[in-house]
C-alpha cells in the first residue's frame, strides 16, 4: 500500500479519533451517524460490490443483531454480546446463502429483500406471540462510548473489504462479477466464494445494528428491518462507487452531509431538494464520486 | 394549493416577525414530528394543534414564561417516523439549537427512546400520544405523560365495560406492531379472569390486504363482543369487511381510527355504533376550555379534532403553558410545579404522580348515528352504550 | 372447515385480491422488461393516481371509475415527460446507459421522495378518503361491496386487454420484441424510441388506473405508495421479469396464498406465507415461475 493512497484515510481516521474531543455533542451525532453508514456500506461491498450480487436486504442483518443485543441484555455483556450479533449473522448468512445465492441478477436484488420482509414478519409474529410489545432496554452506555465502538466498526469493515481486495479469494469474487460461468469454467470455487462473501457482508451489519439499539434504547421489529436502511446502503455505494474502500466513505460523507445542510437550513422541502440532488447526480456523476474523482487507470468493462 | 401554503408560509413569517417587534426575545420551542413515513397520517393531528396553540399564544401576546409574555418560535424537524431520527434530533434541539423548551413527537416509537436524553441533559418534556406501559419503567422527572389510555388501563376498562352491558363472549383479533399487541396482553389476562369467553384470538401483521378469512372464523363464531385493535389502515379494511360478509355482534370494537373527522367520513354508516378509543367528545359539555379549542380548531382546519390525539397535544401544551407561567424556565422549578400542580384542561384536572397522569380516566366513545358521544366511565358520560345494528 | 374452504366467498376474495396485485404489478413489468428501469417509484404513481381520482370525484362528482381515464392520463403523461426529459438522454449516451438498471433505482428513488413530499404539501399529510359505491351486493352466497367488485372488473379488463394486446396488436408485438431481444429488436426494424416511450407511457398510466381504482376502498395519504411498490415488485420477479402473463399468474397466485393461507393457517401467518412464497419459489425456480419472457437476457 503506498504512502500516498494511504495517507488522506490515515487522516480520515485521525480526525474521527479527535472529534469527540473537540466537537460538539451534535458534531459527535453527525460522526456517530457517518461511521455507521460506512461500516455498513463497507460491509455491503464485500458481497455486492465485489460480487455483483446487489442486495436489498442488508437490513435483516441489521435487525437481527439488535435482537439479539436486545434479548440478552443484562443477561450478556456488551462485550460479549456485540461479537456474537456479528457471529449470529455470519451463520444465519451463511446458512441461506446456498439457495439464496442461486439467484442472479435483479431476482436476486428482490429476493434480498423479500428475505428481509420475511424475518421482519416472523420477529413480528414471534414477539406478538410471545405478549411482547416493544423492548426497551435501561442504563446503555452514552454516545461518546458507541461513538467509540461505532468507529472501531467502521474501521475493522473497511480493513476488510480492503483484505478482501487483495486477497487471491477477492479477485476470485471480481472475476464472479465479470462472468460468473467463466470463472466457473476457470476452476475458480464460485459456490463457497459467494456463500463466504455472503457471511462476512453480514458480521458487521450485525454488530452496528446491536450499537444502534442501545443508541435508541427502544427495539420494534418494523423500525429495526426497516427497509430504508437497505434503501440507504445502496444508494451510498452507488453515489460513492463501490469499486474502491474509498467510494462508501466518499458517498457515505457525501450524503449525510448533505443532508445535514439540507435539513437544518430547508426543513420543509428538505426531502424534495435531495429527491433532485440525488437525480442530478446521477446525471452529472453516473460512476460515483469515486469513479469520479479517481477514474480507474484501465478502461472499465 | 400550493400557492396558498406558499401565501401562508409568508403570512407567519411575517407575523412571526411581527410578534419579535415586540421586544421580548423569542421563547424558542423545539420538536420532531414524524412529517413522513408510518405515523405521518396520525401525526398530522398533533401538529395541527401545535400551530394552533402558537397561533392562540401570540395572538395574547406570547407565551408567558414566569410573568413575562414572549413570542412563541417553533423548531421542527421531520423524524420521518423513525426513533434513531428522534433521538439525533432532540440532541441537536438541546446541544446545537439550544431551544428553551420541548414539545413532544408522535408515539411511543419517537418517545420512549428520548428518555436518556432528557434525563441526561435534564430537559422536561411533556409527552402526550405515547400510551405505553413502557413509560411506567422511566425515570420521572423529566418526562410526563398525559394520556389516559394507557394500555393496562384500556384493557382494564375494557372489560369493566363490556361486563356493565353483559357481552359474555367476545372475539379479539389485532395487529402485531407493539400498540396493539400490547393491549391484546393485558387483555387476554383481564378477560380470563373476568371468565369471559374468547371465543377468536388471532393477530394480523400491519400489512394485511384482505380479512375475508379472519372475518368468516369471527362471524362463524358467533362472539357478542368484536375487539379489533387496530391502527388506521387495518381499521377500516375491518369496517368495510366485516360490513361487506356481515358480521355482526352488539358490541364492536375498533381501537384507533373513528375518532378523526375524515376517517368518520369515508367509513359514514359502517361506523355507526363503533366503540372506540379516545379523551373527549363535542357532546361533553362539563369541560368549560373545551368548546373554545374546538371552536377554533375547525374555524382553522374545517373539521373537527381527532377525539383522542389531538386532545392529548393540546393538553400537553395546555399544561406546558400553565407550567412555564408559574415556573418560567427554571428546570427545577418546573419540576417541582408538574409535580404538585393541578393543571386545567380541555377535559378537566390533570394531575400527575411519577410519569403518569392520574386524574383523567380511560375513556371510551362511540358513534351513534352523526354524533360521537362519551360512553365510559359513566361519570363523564354523555349517553349510555347503544347495541349496534346491522343496516 | 372443509366447507369453508371451499366456500364461493374465500374463492372471490381471493381472486379480487389477486387481480388487484396483478393489475398493479402490471405497468411495472412493461417498463422493466422493455427498459430494465427499476421504477421504485412505482407505489407513488399508484398513489397519484389515487389522489386524481380523489379530486375527481369529491370536486367535481365524476365517478371515480371514469376518473380513471383522468388518473392514467396524468401518470402517463407524467412517464412521458420523464422519458422525453431524461431517460432518452441517458439511452442515448453509452457511459450512462451501462450503468442506467443502477442509476435508474437512483433516479427513481429521488422522484418518489419529491413526488411524495409535493403531495403532501399540496394536499396535507393527513388521510382522505370518500364514500362510493359502498353498498353490499350479494352474487348467491357471495357478498361483495359493489366498489370492490366494480374494481376487479376494471383491473381484469385492463388485465386481459393488456395480454390481447401484446399478442395481437403491432405496437403490442414491438413491446414484446424488446422485451424478449433488446438488441436484436432495433435490428429487425423495430422503432425502438418510439416503442419505450409507448412502453413507460403505458406502464405509468396503468399503476395510475390502478391507484384511482383502490382510492375507492384505500385510505388516501401521500405515503401510501410503497406497499404497492413491494407488492409489484414481488409480482413481477415471480412471475419472470418482463413476462405479463406471469406477471398476472404470480399476482393471482399471491391473492391465492394470502387468502387461502389465511384460511388454512391464522392471519398472523399471513405476510410470513405471501413471503416465505415468494422466497421459495424464487430458490426452487432462480428465474421465477415461468421465467423470462422468451430467451437469454
Amino acid at each position: 500500500m503506498n504512502v500516498a493512497r494511504a495517507a488522506p484515510s490515515a487522516a480520515l481516521v485521525a480526525a474521527m479519533l479527535a472529534l469527540p474531543f473537540v466537537g460538539s455533542e451534535y458534531a459527535v451525532a453527525i460522526g456517530f451517524e457517518l461511521l455507521m453508514w460506512i461500516a455498513l456500506t463497507q460491509s455491503w461491498t464485500v458481497l455486492s460490490g465485489m460480487t455483483g450480487y446487489i442486495s436489498l436486504g442488508h437490513a435483516v442483518f441489521y435487525g437481527l443483531g439488535a435482537y439479539f443485543v436486545v434479548l440478552t441484555y443484562g443477561t450478556v455483556p456488551l462485550w460479549l454480546s456485540l461479537p456474537l450479533a456479528g457471529l449470529l449473522n455470519l451463520l444465519f448468512a451463511t446458512a441461506v446463502s446456498l439457495p439464496v445465492l442461486r439467484v442472479r441478477g435483479p431476482y436476486f436484488v428482490i429476493l434480498t429483500f423479500g428475505l428481509s420482509e420475511l424475518v421482519k414478519y416472523v420477529v413480528l409474529a414471534v414477539e406478538a406471540a410471545l405478549g411482547e410489545f416493544g423492548r426497551m432496554v435501561f442504563g446503555v452506555p452514552g454516545v461518546i462510548a458507541l461513538y467509540w465502538i461505532m468507529l472501531a466498526l467502521a474501521v475493522a469493515a473497511t480493513v476488510l473489504v480492503e483484505l478482501v481486495r487483495r486477497t487471491r479469494f477477492g479477485q476470485g469474487l471480481l472475476a464472479i462479477r465479470e462472468e460468473e460461468t467463466a470463472a466457473e469454467a476457470m476452476g475458480i470455487p464460485v459456490v463457497r466464494y459467494k456463500m463466504l462473501a455472503y457471511g462476512l457482508s453480514a458480521i458487521i451489519p450485525g454488530m452496528v445494528g446491536g450499537v444502534m439499539a442501545l443508541r435508541t434504547t427502544y427495539f420494534e421489529p418494523q423500525a429495526a428491518f426497516d427497509p430504508i436502511v437497505s434503501f440507504t446502503i445502496l444508494t451510498m455505494a452507488i453515489i460513492g462507487g463501490s469499486d474502491d474502500a474509498r467510494g462508501p466513505v466518499l458517498g457515505t460523507a457525501f450524503l449525510t452531509l448533505l443532508s445535514e445542510l439540507l435539513w437544518a437550513r430547508a426543513p420543509e422541502i428538505y426531502l424534495i431538494i435531495l429527491g433532485v440532488a440525488l437525480i442530478a447526480f446521477v446525471l452529472l456523476l453516473p460512476q460515483g464520486i469515486c469513479g469520479w474523482l479517481f477514474p480507474p487507470r484501465r478502461p472499465a468493462t | 394549493m400550493l400557492r396558498r401554503v406558499v401565501w401562508g408560509a409568508l403570512c407567519a413569517a411575517a407575523f412571526a416577525g411581527s410578534a419579535l417587534a415586540q421586544g421580548q426575545p423569542p421563547v424558542r420551542i423545539g420538536f420532531s414530528i414524524a412529517k413522513s413515513g408510518l405515523f405521518a397520517n396520525g401525526a398530522a393531528a398533533e401538529t395541527r394543534v401545535y400551530d394552533l396553540w402558537r397561533e392562540q399564544v401570540n395572538a395574547k401576546g406570547g407565551l408567558d414564561v414566569g410573568g413575562t409574555r414572549r413570542p412563541v418560535e417553533f423548531v421542527q424537524y421531520d423524524d420521518q417516523s423513525s426513533g434513531a431520527n428522534a433521538v439525533k434530533i432532540y440532541e441537536k434541539l438541546i446541544t446545537d439549537d439550544k431551544v428553551d423548551l420541548l414539545f413532544a413527537p408522535y408515539g411511543a416509537a419517537t418517545t420512549l427512546p428520548l428518555a436518556p436524553l432528557l434525563e441526561r441533559y435534564g430537559m422536561p418534556l411533556v409527552a402526550n400520544t405515547a400510551t405505553s406501559v413502557h413509560i411506567r419503567e422511566l425515570k420521572p422527572g423529566n418526562i410526563w405523560f398525559v394520556s389516559s389510555t394507557v394500555h393496562d388501563h384500556v384493557a382494564e376498562q375494557l372489560v369493566k365495560l363490556l361486563q356493565q352491558n353483559h357481552i359474555s363472549s367476545v372475539a379479539v383479533i389485532g395487529n402485531t406492531i407493539p400498540p396493539a399487541t400490547e393491549i391484546g396482553r393485558f387483555l387476554k389476562d383481564d378477560l380470563a379472569q373476568a371468565k369471559l369467553e374468547v371465543k377468536v384470538s388471532e393477530s394480523y401483521p400491519p400489512d394485511i390486504t384482505d380479512m375475508t378469512a379472519l372475518l368468516s372464523r369471527v362471524k362463524q363464531a358467533k362472539p357478542q363482543g368484536i375487539i379489533e385493535l387496530s391502527l388506521f389502515n387495518d381499521s377500516g379494511l375491518y369496517l368495510r369487511q366485516s360490513k361487506e360478509l356481515g358480521v355482526d355482534a352488539p358490541f364492536q370494537f375498533v381501537a384507533i381510527g373513528p375518532t378523526v373527522a375524515s376517517f368518520r367520513k369515508m367509513f359514514a354508516s359502517n361506523t355507526d355504533g363503533i366503540v372506540t378509543l379516545g379523551m373527549w367528545s363535542p357532546e361533553a359539555k362539563q369541560w368549560p376550555l373545551a368548546a373554545p379549542f374546538e371552536a377554533s380548531f375547525v374555524q382553522k382546519y374545517h373539521e373537527d379534532p381527532d377525539y383522542l390525539d389531538s386532545v392529548l397535544a393540546e393538553m400537553s401544551c395546555e399544561i406546558m403553558e400553565e407550567a412555564v407561567a408559574k415556573a418560567g424556565l427554571d428546570r427545577a422549578k418546573f419540576r417541582e410545579v408538574m409535580a404538585t400542580t393541578t393543571f386545567q384542561t380541555i377535559v378537566g384536572d390533570v394531575k400527575f404522580k411519577g410519569v403518569e397522569n392520574v386524574t383523567t380516566p380511560t375513556t371510551f366513545l362511540q358513534i351513534q348515528g352523526d354524533k360521537t358521544q362519551i360512553i365510559w366511565p359513566s361519570s363523564i358520560a354523555t349517553a349510555p352504550f347503544k347495541p349496534k345494528t346491522m343496516h | 372447515m372443509i366447507a369453508f374452504l371451499l366456500s364461493g366467498q374465500l374463492l372471490v376474495a381471493a381472486i379480487v385480491t389477486g387481480t388487484l396485485f396483478a393489475v398493479v404489478a402490471l405497468g411495472l413489468n412493461l417498463v422493466y422488461g422493455t427498459m430494465r428501469l427499476i421504477n421504485i417509484a412505482h407505489g407513488e404513481l399508484v398513489m397519484v393516481g389515487a389522489y386524481a381520482a380523489f379530486v375527481g370525484f369529491s370536486a367535481f362528482g365524476i365517478s371515480p371509475l371514469l376518473c380513471t381515464i383522468g388518473a392514467g392520463a396524468i401518470t402517463g403523461a407524467l412517464g412521458a415527460a420523464l422519458y422525453l426529459g431524461l431517460f432518452q438522454k441517458l439511452f442515448a449516451s453509452p457511459a450512462l446507459a451501462r450503468r442506467l438498471e443502477a442509476n435508474s433505482l437512483l433516479i427513481f428513488f429521488g422522484a418518489s421522495v419529491i413526488i411524495q413530499s409535493l403531495v403532501a404539501l399540496g394536499f396535507s399529510r393527513t388521510a382522505r378518503g370518500y364514500r362510493y359505491l359502498d353498498t353490499v351486493v350479494h352474487l348467491g352466497d357471495v357478498a361483495l361491496t359493489a366498489n370492490r367488485l366494480a374494481s376487479f372488473l376494471v383491473s381484469a379488463a385492463l388485465c386481459i386487454a393488456a395480454l390481447l394486446f401484446l399478442r395481437f396488436s403491432v405496437y403490442g408485438l414491438a413491446i414484446k420484441a424488446l422485451i424478449q431481444r433488446r438488441e436484436a429488436a432495433g435490428i429487425v426494424g423495430i422503432d425502438v424510441e418510439r416503442i419505450q416511450l409507448a412502453s413507460i407511457t403505458l406502464g405509468f398510466a396503468t399503476a395510475g388506473v390502478a391507484g384511482a381504482l383502490v382510492s375507492m376502498t384505500e385510505q388516501i395519504t401521500p405515503f401510501m405508495g410503497f406497499p404497492y411498490t413491494i407488492t409489484a415488485f414481488i409480482v413481477i420477479i415471480l412471475g419472470g421479469l418482463g413476462n405479463l402473463a406471469g406477471g398476472i399468474a404470480a399476482g393471482m397466485l399471491l391473492g391465492f396464498v394470502e387468502v387461502y393461507g389465511v384460511a388454512l393457517t391464522s392471519a398472523s401467518m399471513s405476510s410470513v406465507l405471501t413471503y416465505g412464497v415468494f422466497v421459495g419459489v424464487l430458490v426452487l425456480r432462480p428465474e421465477g415461475l415461468i421465467g423470462r419472457s422468451g430467451a437469454a437476457p
